[in-house]
């Protein structure tokens, strides 16, 4: 724990005053992510079903950064991909702003990174960032597309190809890609899951840099107890099979900003609860 | 370098074993008159009194070959699209391509021969057998494009022409390029067997009337003339493929 906050100051070798990306992202509002008594089953075999998720309810408040943690298997990615409107619930209802999670989808104004970075191999990285604008059908706006690049630190590699670049630089394009059409809402499923410990504690503090400038609602999915509390405003523990809510943690340290805090005892009594919580059977 | 040159060593002295061997079984006839020594083939195929025939006969052929191949892509991606964009239509052209496919040239020459005449089928032959294997390869090809990228798709609001212009046609190239070193040697040998349905010219009817003629040093000529043939396009197609799976895998 201690290395990584001695590693802090060097680690963030292009921080880059963001302001500009501020100013483009402040023009649109960003939105209300609410769930309500959200549950999804899956039909197996003989009539019987499995039910992933029960009567979730759970807000995501304007600019806010809630982080769903729990073993693998709780169902957590499930309300990830109904939130991003890539499935549907069983029963309940999930709404961004006022409308459906399939129209702001629709509208190209979700940003979305998963585990695997999925960036297209035969793309250069600015193409691969640049994507969402060609998917949209709008013109590339390249000023925009640089600015991100600089953002996430990938300056000099621009021209690079995905497979040329290593695990955590893969992550920070798939983010800036994420980011590139000023989204509503910013859904990450897992996005440093197969990162080494080091690397993934880096690119934890990276991210809470970029979002404490752009501050958009945001969904992180992650099994990381460490990643969850140092990002999220808000942690949400979950317990599996079927999927429910268990405790939501108010984390009110600052964190995001100032990362040496993970050496705190405040830090570390959540930690140590949070992963209490996780461990220990349902009804204890 | 040395592991770089060691699979080139070993093809080549493979192939030139082949050939002392092929070589030696026609200098000592152990395989009696029907196995020339290779030199023989090779000095027919440099003498000039044989080379208006024998180039006659390879245009004829690779022309065919090039016009049947370039229909079979363009039948074969055509199919592969269709069936992805008009998913219901899926299972049946895959069954019906199998079909085709599986009906030897042989069994269908007659009915070929009654809708394009004698001059037309080796084009057709060589197009049925291209279309299956691009329509097999582009088929799997299209289908490359793994889940994370169409879930990524799905959320950044893609339509599907979107997805398909972006993503899954050029994910589908490497496959599309292995299909088509597949096709290469099946284009002049469906060039070929077309011919021996009555063309007038081709190493088909090569091989024919150098059969029934017993002219066996002809008869080798046409057949290394459309192995050679065989190999250039298949380099060919394979070159491009490497290229490709370099850029899009």
């Amino acid at each position: 724990m201690r290395s990584y906050s001695e590693a802090n100051s060097s680690s963030i070798g292009s921080v880059v005053p963001v302001s500009s990306v501020l100013q483009q992202v402040t023009r649109t509002p960003s939105r209300e992510i609410s769930l309500t008594e959200v549950s999804k089953s899956y039909p197996l075999k003989r009539g019987a079903t499995l039910t992933a998720l029960q009567d979730i309810s759970l807000t995501i408040g304007n600019g806010e950064f809630l982080a769903l943690l729990g073993p693998s298997g709780c169902g957590k990615s499930t309300i990830l991909r109904i939130v991003a409107g890539l499935e549907q619930p069983s029963s309940g209802t999930v709404t961004v702003g006022d409308s459906t999670p399939q129209a702001l989808s629709r509208e190209h104004r979700l940003g979305v990174a998963f585990q695997e970075h999925s960036l297209l191999p035969w793309l250069t990285i600015r193409q691969n960032i640049a994507l969402p604008y060609r998917v949209a059908g709008r013109s590339v706006d390249t000023a925009h597309v640089q600015e991100l690049i600089d953002l996430v630190g990938l300056a000099g590699f621009e021209d690079a190809r995905p497979k040329q670049l290593s695990g955590g630089m893969r992550q920070r394009a798939s983010i800036a890609r994420a980011l590139v059409l000023d989204p509503e809402v910013l859904l990450l499923d897992e996005p440093f899951g197969a990162l080494d410990a080091v690397t993934r504690r880096r690119m934890n503090r990276e991210l809470g840099r970029i979002w404490s400038e752009l501050r958009i609602t945001t969904l992180l999915v992650t099994h990381d107890v460490d990643e969850a509390v140092l990002l999220a405003d808000r942690v949400v523990v979950m317990t599996g099979r079927p999927g429910s809510i268990r405790h939501i943690e108010d984390v009110d340290l600052p964190l995001r900003e100032h990362s040496e805090l993970t050496r705190s005892p405040e830090f570390h009594d959540i930690v140590d609860r949070l992963t209490g919580l996780l461990d220990a059977p349902k009804d204890a | 370098m040395t592991s770089r040159l060691r699979p080139v060593l070993y093809g080549v002295s493979g192939v030139v074993v082949l050939l002392v061997l092929a070589e030696l079984i026609g200098q000592l006839g152990l395989l009696g008159t029907t196995w020339p020594p290779l030199s023989t083939v090779v000095a027919f195929l440099l003498d000039p009194d044989n080379h208006t025939l024998l180039g006659n006969a390879l245009a004829a052929t690779v022309t065919e070959a090039l016009i049947g191949g370039a229909i079979g892509i363009a039948a074969g991606v055509f199919f592969a699209l269709l069936a992805v964009l008009v998913p219901v239509l899926a299972p049946g052209l895959d069954r019906f391509a199998a079909v085709i496919d599986a009906v030897p040239a042989v069994a269908l020459a007659p009915f070929l021969i009654l809708i394009l005449g004698r001059e037309g089928t080796p084009v057709l032959v060589v197009a049925l057998s291209v279309t299956f294997i691009i329509y097999i390869s582009m088929s799997s090809g299209l289908s490359v494009a793994s889940h994370p990228y169409q879930d990524l798709f799905t959320v950044l609001g893609a339509r599907r022409g979107t997805r398909l212009g972006l993503v899954d046609l050029p994910a589908a190239l490497p496959k599309f390029f292995d299909g088509l070193a597949l096709a290469a040697p099946a284009m002049i040998l469906g060039a070929t067997i077309g011919e021996w349905f009555g063309a007038k010219r081709g190493l088909g009817v090569l091989f024919i009337s150098a059969m029934q003629n017993y002219r066996i040093d002809l008869l080798w000529a046409a057949a290394a003339l459309s192995v050679i043939c065989s190999l250039i396009i298949y380099g060919i197609a394979v070159a491009a493929q490497r290229a490709v799976a370099r850029r899009f895998a």
